[in-house]
């Protein structure tokens, strides 16, 4: 974090005055999502031992990941939510939308990590290119930099990044007191919800699938 | 021998072809270990699988568990809880043999409390000391596969699934652990047993498979097939 505040603060003289709180807000729940998919992407490869020999539920392997990082992210989180006191963000009223992002983003982040792992052991090549997508979509999702200060046509583009309304609504919350627009909190919510019970009902369509797949390679 | 005994799980036709290669496009190798396999399992028999290296042994053993489904034909388990037994399933190697014994327990099946109250009795088995209590990555291979046979003793399921286990630590651990085995057998439980050794499956078993070629050979009385089974290899 103090390597990106150099860079884009110090060198590039991009920081406005809130560029620390800033930063910090988009970078921890990018982190929370990074992780979580990454670490699931190996989740069911790296226990191609485990099930070749005992028959369950695969869904749990992804999910012990979704748990491990939920819990160090819910510290990282509650850190960050000290610091921005101290950095002079207080709570505020509309930190009640709060649980609601939380929540959005967790099931986004266990529908993307459960897809991740489902198809790493068909394609496996895909674990070497998944680091630079994420790296990608880091800088794609608008966390150092405000995308309405962007071109329109780059605006446009990255409209279709689902995380970054996820950040844009943090920062409503955690630092501009404002409530994020409830009509578009629900049908996001729905469709993420939708891309959950999918990923879900394919993992449950491949559970006999895994054994093989990982054994014929 | 004519008395009509259940069938615990019946297999029809089965056919398990392994592909290696890109998925979804044309396969480099293809590979069917089993070709067309048809067998009743009864329960409260024991069998034996026999066969030579490759011959899909293990492979049966896992559509017998259901950890793999066959490309065609039907495996129908009718109501009973199976479990393969391994030995060195789920340990991790930084945790003590005692912890290792608990989650290797419940990876198969087990009650948590049922294998905690177990642990004397493990410890004993396994006759690995002062060790029980030290991390897996210190023990020897041989170490590793006794305390899992002695973890694997107290498997309780309606069919047990057995690969190649009985061949674990030196001749008087083996003696040891092929007693608590016969017992198992010999006291009405569903077993299915994989063996390179002929010998091993005339001793334990009262029924026998014989797999060739992706088939079945002889399947009927152990002693009868592991006879054939034994003048065939000559």
């Amino acid at each position: 974090m103090a390597i990106y505040y150099f860079i884009f603060g110090v060198v590039f003289q991009r920081g406005t005055e809130d560029f620390i709180p800033f930063l910090l807000v988009g970078l921890v729940v990018w982190q929370w999502f990074a992780q979580c998919v990454n670490h699931c992407s190996a989740a069911i490869t790296q226990n191609h031992a485990l099930i070749s020999q005992v028959n369950f539920p695969k869904v749990v392997l992804p999910s012990i990941n979704i748990v491990m990082d939920t819990f160090k992210f819910s510290i990282v989180f509650s850190l960050l939510l000290i610091g921005l006191w101290v950095m002079g963000y207080p709570p505020t009223l509309s930190y009640i939308y709060l649980p609601l992002i939380l929540g959005v983003q967790f099931l986004l982040n266990y529908a993307c990590g459960l897809i991740a792992s489902m198809l790493i052991p068909f394609i496996p090549d895909l674990s070497n290119l998944l680091p630079h997508l994420l790296r990608l979509g880091m800088y794609g999702s608008g966390i150092l930099y405000t995308v309405s200060s962007l071109p329109e046509s780059a605006q446009n583009i990255l409209t279709y990044n689902p995380m970054i309304w996820i950040i844009q609504s943090y920062r409503d919350v955690l630092m501009y007191n404002q409530a994020p627009d409830i009509f578009n909190l629900a049908i996001y919510g729905c469709a993420v919800l939708t891309l959950y019970t999918l990923a879900r009902l394919l993992m449950n369509k491949l559970n006999p699938v895994f054994a093989r797949a990982l054994m014929q390679r | 021998m004519n008395e009509r005994k259940k069938s615990a799980i019946s297999l029809k036709n089965i056919r398990v072809t392994y592909r290696s290669g890109i998925p979804f496009t044309r396969a480099t190798s293809v590979y069917s270990p089993l070709k067309d396999i048809s067998f009743e399992l009864y329960k409260g028999d024991s069998l034996g699988i026999i066969g030579r290296n490759g011959a899909g042994k293990s492979t049966l053993l896992r559509l017998l568990n259901g950890i793999i489904k066959p490309d065609s034909g039907k495996v129908v388990n009718h109501g009973h809880r199976t479990a393969l037994l391994s030995l060195t399933v789920g340990y991790d190697q930084n945790l003590s043999g005692r912890q290792n014994a608990v989650i290797s327990g419940m990876m198969m099946g087990l009650k948590k409390r049922h294998i905690v109250s177990k642990l004397n009795e493990i410890d004993e088995f396994s006759e690995l000391g002062s060790f029980f209590d030290q991390p897996v990555k210190n023990y020897s291979t041989g170490m590793k596969q006794r305390l899992g046979m002695a973890v694997a003793i107290h498997l309780k399921t309606d069919v047990l699934l057995i690969d190649e286990i009985l061949a674990v630590g030196d001749s008087r651990f083996r003696k040891k652990s092929e007693a608590v085995m016969r017992e198992k057998i010999t006291s009405g439980d569903t077993i299915v047993l994989v063996s390179h050794s002929a010998e091993t499956v005339k001793r334990l078993c009262n029924k026998a498979l014989w797999i060739e070629n992706g088939v079945v050979a002889r399947y009927g009385d152990s002693k009868v097939v592991v006879a054939a089974y034994e003048e065939s290899q000559k």
